[in-house]
């Protein structure tokens, strides 16, 4: 099974590139569609694991590495969004403790 | 030849090793139960079986089983008990040519490699770990 997480932001940012500032004339960055659009990914790579997983306890699949597989893949792109997300979380407790 | 970039590539690598090994597993575990089969279908006595093992695709890449092949060498001649109605005119009864030993060495390959490449799964999940760590 070939899944392609790619954590490469790149092509939903297409004004940036690596080392120079986005223009500003240019469409507006969201940073939030790219969580978002993340999020779909791993939410993806979770459900072929729970899909793989209920497949081989009904006796569908016995191909055990393949779960192992999908639920390596889903682990790990969740440590990646969790980890994104707890830096994303300390950013802004950080920004809201400035003072004005 | 090209590396994929993809975070999973190692992963998808390590479990076509996982893969190929354990038919690897099935394969000497077939020769090893017809050992002394001497009808496999056909009236011939059972040819062990090889597992052919080919990479996916050029460069970097996972590892399959492109084919079975049959072992063409000479079956083994044993002495028939008198009377065995599978002896031929001379006494003697064609055993598979599957050789125990052969059969348990190549048992052992294939379970050092299954563990080797459960090895390499692990290790890089630790290391993807390591990089997420990074990141706190």
């Amino acid at each position: 099974m070939a899944v392609n997480f790619n954590p490469d932001v790149s092509s939903i940012f297409p004004n940036i590139e690596a080392g120079k500032a986005a223009d500003s004339t240019e469409a507006k960055v969201n940073f939030g569609k790219a969580i978002a659009k993340s999020l779909n990914k791993v939410n993806e790579l979770h459900d072929k694991a729970d899909a793989s997983i209920v497949e081989l306890l009904s006796g569908k699949s016995q191909d055990i590495n393949s779960v192992v597989a999908s639920v390596a893949k889903a682990d790990m792109s969740f440590k990646l969004l969790v980890g994104v997300r707890d830096k994303l979380v300390a950013a802004y407790k950080e920004t809201m403790k400035m003072q004005i | 030849m090209e590396i994929d970039g993809n975070m999973f590539g190692a992963i998808d690598i390590a479990v076509s090793g996982l893969k190929a090994y354990g038919k690897q597993m099935e394969v000497v575990s077939s020769n090893i139960a017809n050992a002394r089969t001497t009808d496999a279908g056909d009236g011939q006595p059972y040819r062990r079986l090889e597992a052919i093992f080919k990479a996916k695709e050029d460069g970097a890449s996972g590892v399959e089983i492109s084919e079975l092949v049959r072992d063409m060498g000479d079956f083994q001649k044993i002495l028939a008990n008198p009377g065995d109605p599978r002896a031929d005119a001379d006494g003697y009864i064609s055993m598979p040519n599957v050789q125990l030993p052969v059969e348990l060495i190549n048992l052992n390959i294939a379970s050092r490699a299954y563990q080797a490449n459960a090895a390499i799964l692990k290790r890089y999940q630790k290391m993807v770990e390591s990089s997420l760590e990074l990141l706190k």
